[in-house]
């Protein structure tokens, strides 16, 4: 599909015209297609007592997991986990490469699944409802439940299970804050708060250090979760409805929301996007006083030796505190031949014991238990301010996934996109997004 | 005789040592097996799939459903469709047209007398970036093109040039691509054009000048006619790789800004493996097939106006 097809053929002419025509052109029609087909990591057989996992993570977050599922190996030593780890570099890439391996027919006993994905592999029929499970292990069950927040309980029920049942045990979250750098704020003679400051307030904090240290002051990229719903969840407003059924990209809070972060590109207090800007890299440099993120953010703290340098702050807001939240879950598939197998390791990944683990090996989310987010485990070796994470699922907007989120995704980031590099007008360009966002769904 | 004695021995000891005929079509079957095998799995079993795959509505996940000519309907009223295809076929022509004419004026510079390590040295540094995979360009070139940070902003910057949002920007973005594309794979085309090249009988230029014509006229009606067949050769040849970019769209702008730089094959991609419509995608693999090879039949029937063979 590349210029490298070019190879393929002998330099200098010389060969029959006809072979040329029929292969070129067979080839140019068969590009994505081949993938089609499939063939081995499916669900292991039945009574081998071997379980496959699929999971999303780039190399270190599959660090992490690999040491979580080697605990496992270590307490559940009768069960083989076998796990590929997917770099996706969305949560929505990621549901699309595990949808296209299960039509290859690669099925693996458990999935995680991000919101963004939830309500589209429930609603296709390809999960096991855990009911079962849960009853059989009620106590536990119970326990866990009665230590997350009650919103990962609701929005559980509410965003992914179409019918009524349980097809998923919910785990850890994102939710979305500030990483500051606080000597920078300092050289500029900004105080630096927790929470409860205004967009006003981040603005002239940004201006201040712009001309004190000539610093940016944050990012403006165009990510859904990481770059569009902060903004948009702090004024009020946010991509859908909060069934997903109604695009709302361009309500006047979502305009004011786009005018905003444009205004910080076009005041020089963000880079300009549209290039490769390595955030924590800047900001190690003294060239960016702040970046957003959820937890994954602590670990390149932790590399770029700046954890006592960062505290995480709330977002600012315009009307309301405001975050995305994205969240895991753990769904066992209709086509496993290792149901049991696959709940025990579930019952794992929910214990107090793993969430511990996994925040304590370097797991790039929020654990699911309050208890284990609140402890050492969390917020040793990580930047002050960390439990912000944790408290923002309180008032924290569930990132809006309908059953063609990647779609969606596409549309509300190239629209972010066009906005905030000045290559249109914000009401005109989400009012034209939205309109390609009702047609979605 | 010694010709004639070495031609007649030639058929007997073949047909003495593979049996006869029969024997040697078998053989010659037997060699083309493992070529064919490929053909069949990777390209022409595909090819056939997608093609049936094109008359059904299928999801992936959910069993597929026959529509008959339902999804080419849809895609001929898609009012996407015209714009991937404007943009696929803009960067093709701009692809043919810069490779070709920069190929051979750097083919015949390089081609001129010079030190021989100097022109190793330059063919080698053509030819490099060719070798560099389309993912570490895409992401070097977002680099060098950062509007904020990148080399070609800061030193437009220096002369006093606004350097425009390369790849934000609608009117921008394409041409910055085509020129991305231009300088990772010209030295393919630049070798060939050399070689093509090279194979000019210099006898006949000679006896051009000798005629009295000047190094335009030479050029024109003695290298270009006989170049001819190379110039066909890498006009097809560019076309179709061109006609496929999908790579450098899919790593740097996904398409946008504002499907500014979305190609037939990434809509492709996008319909299969982000829409999930994958009868749909087939309708728009066997659309790509179709195009590519229409174009190809119509430069074959142009070539009998201007390919010279020799």
């Amino acid at each position: 599909m590349t210029h490298h097809d070019r190879t393929l053929l002998p330099p200098g002419g010389g060969m029959n015209r006809r072979t040329l025509l029929k292969g070129l052109g067979v080839a140019a029609a068969t590009p994505a297609l081949a993938a089609c087909s499939g063939g081995g990591g499916g669900a292991a057989s039945e009574g081998s007592n071997t379980i496959t996992m699929m999971y999303n993570g780039d190399a270190t977050q599959q660090k992490a997991f690999k040491a979580l599922f080697a605990e496992f190996g270590k307490v559940n030593s009768k069960i083989k986990l076998v796990a590929q780890g997917i770099p996706a570099a969305s949560w929505a890439a990621f549901s699309n490469t595990v949808a296209t391996r299960i039509a290859g027919g690669q099925v693996p006993d458990i999935i995680q699944i991000a919101t963004e994905g939830q309500r589209l592999f429930a609603s296709k029929g390809l999960l096991t409802p855990l009911e079962p499970f849960i009853e059989k292990d009620r106590a536990l069950v119970d326990g866990y439940l009665a230590d997350i927040d009650p919103n990962l309980k609701k929005w559980n029920t509410e965003y992914a299970s179409p019918d009524g049942k349980t097809y998923y045990m919910p785990g850890g979250y994102n939710t979305m804050a500030l990483y500051a750098r606080e000597d920078l704020f300092e050289k500029a003679g900004v105080d630096l708060p927790d929470k409860d400051w205004t967009w006003d307030d981040f603005r002239a904090a940004g201006e201040r250090i712009k001309s004190k240290t000539g610093a940016f002051l944050v990012p403006a990229a165009s990510g859904y979760f990481t770059d569009v719903m902060p903004w948009l969840t702090t004024n009020g407003a946010s991509t859908f409805d909060e069934q997903w059924a109604t695009p709302t990209f361009d309500s006047p809070e979502a305009v004011e929301a786009a005018e905003f972060v444009r205004g910080l590109v076009e005041d020089g207090l963000a880079p300009k996007p549209g290039g490769t800007y390595d955030a924590p890299t800047q900001m190690k440099q003294g060239k960016l006083a702040t970046l957003g993120g959820g937890r994954w953010p602590t670990l390149n703290m932790r590399d770029l030796d700046m954890v006592d340098a960062v505290r995480i702050v709330d977002w600012p807001t315009k009307t309301q505190n405001g975050s995305p939240v994205g969240w895991d879950a753990w769904p066992i598939t209709k086509a496993s031949k290792n149901k049991e197998a696959a709940w025990e390791f579930i019952k794992f990944l929910i214990s107090k014991d793993a969430g511990r683990f996994y925040a304590e090996s370097g797991g790039t989310i929020v654990p699911a238990r309050r208890s284990v987010a609140g402890s050492s485990a969390f917020t040793d070796d990580a930047p002050a301010g960390s439990l912000l994470l944790r408290e923002a699922i309180s008032y924290a907007t569930p990132i809006p996934s309908p059953d063609r989120g990647a779609e969606c995704q596409k549309v509300i980031e190239e629209a972010w996109l066009t906005i905030v590099s000045g290559n249109g007008a914000a009401a005109d360009v989400l009012g034209s997004a939205n309109d390609k966002l009702a047609a979605l769904v | 005789m010694t010709t004639a004695a070495s031609v007649s021995t030639v058929p007997r000891t073949s047909a003495a040592t593979t049996g006869g005929p029969a024997t040697n079509r078998w053989v010659g079957l037997a060699f083309v097996s493992p070529a064919l095998v490929l053909f069949l799995v990777f390209i022409g079993g595909p090819f056939v799939f997608a093609i049936v795959l094109s008359l059904y509505s299928w999801d992936l996940l959910t069993p597929a459903e026959f529509v008959g000519a339902g999804n080419f309907r849809t895609l001929f009223s898609d009012p996407l469709l015209g714009k991937v295809l404007t943009n696929t076929f803009l960067f093709a022509i701009a692809s043919v047209v810069t490779h070709v004419v920069g190929a051979l004026l750097l083919a015949l510079a390089v081609n001129r007398a010079m030190n021989r390590a100097v022109s190793y040295f330059v063919r080698t540094a053509f030819f490099f970036p060719f070798l560099i995979s389309w993912s570490a360009v895409a992401l070097l070139f977002k680099y060098v093109l950062d509007p904020t940070f990148g080399l070609v902003s800061h030193y437009l910057g220096v002369v006093g040039i606004s350097a425009p949002d390369w790849f934000t920007d609608p009117h921008w973005a394409l041409p910055a691509i085509i020129g991305i594309d231009w300088w990772h794979t010209i030295g393919f085309t630049f070798v060939i054009m050399l070689a093509g090249l090279q194979t000019v009988p210099t006898h006949l230029q000679d006896a051009a000048r000798t005629d009295g014509a000047n190094a335009w006229q030479v050029f024109w009606h003695v290298t270009v006619p006989l170049m001819s067949p190379t110039l066909f050769f890498a006009t097809i040849i560019t076309f179709i790789g061109a006609f496929q970019i999908f790579d450098p769209m899919q790593i740097i702008t996904q398409g946008g800004p504002d499907n500014a730089t979305k190609t037939i094959v990434m809509y492709l991609y996008e319909q299969g493996f982000q829409s999930f419509q994958i009868g749909y995608a087939s309708a728009v693999a066997v659309l790509v097939f179709v195009v590519i090879m229409l174009v190809t039949v119509v430069q074959f029937l142009l070539s009998r106006v201007w390919v010279h063979e020799q």
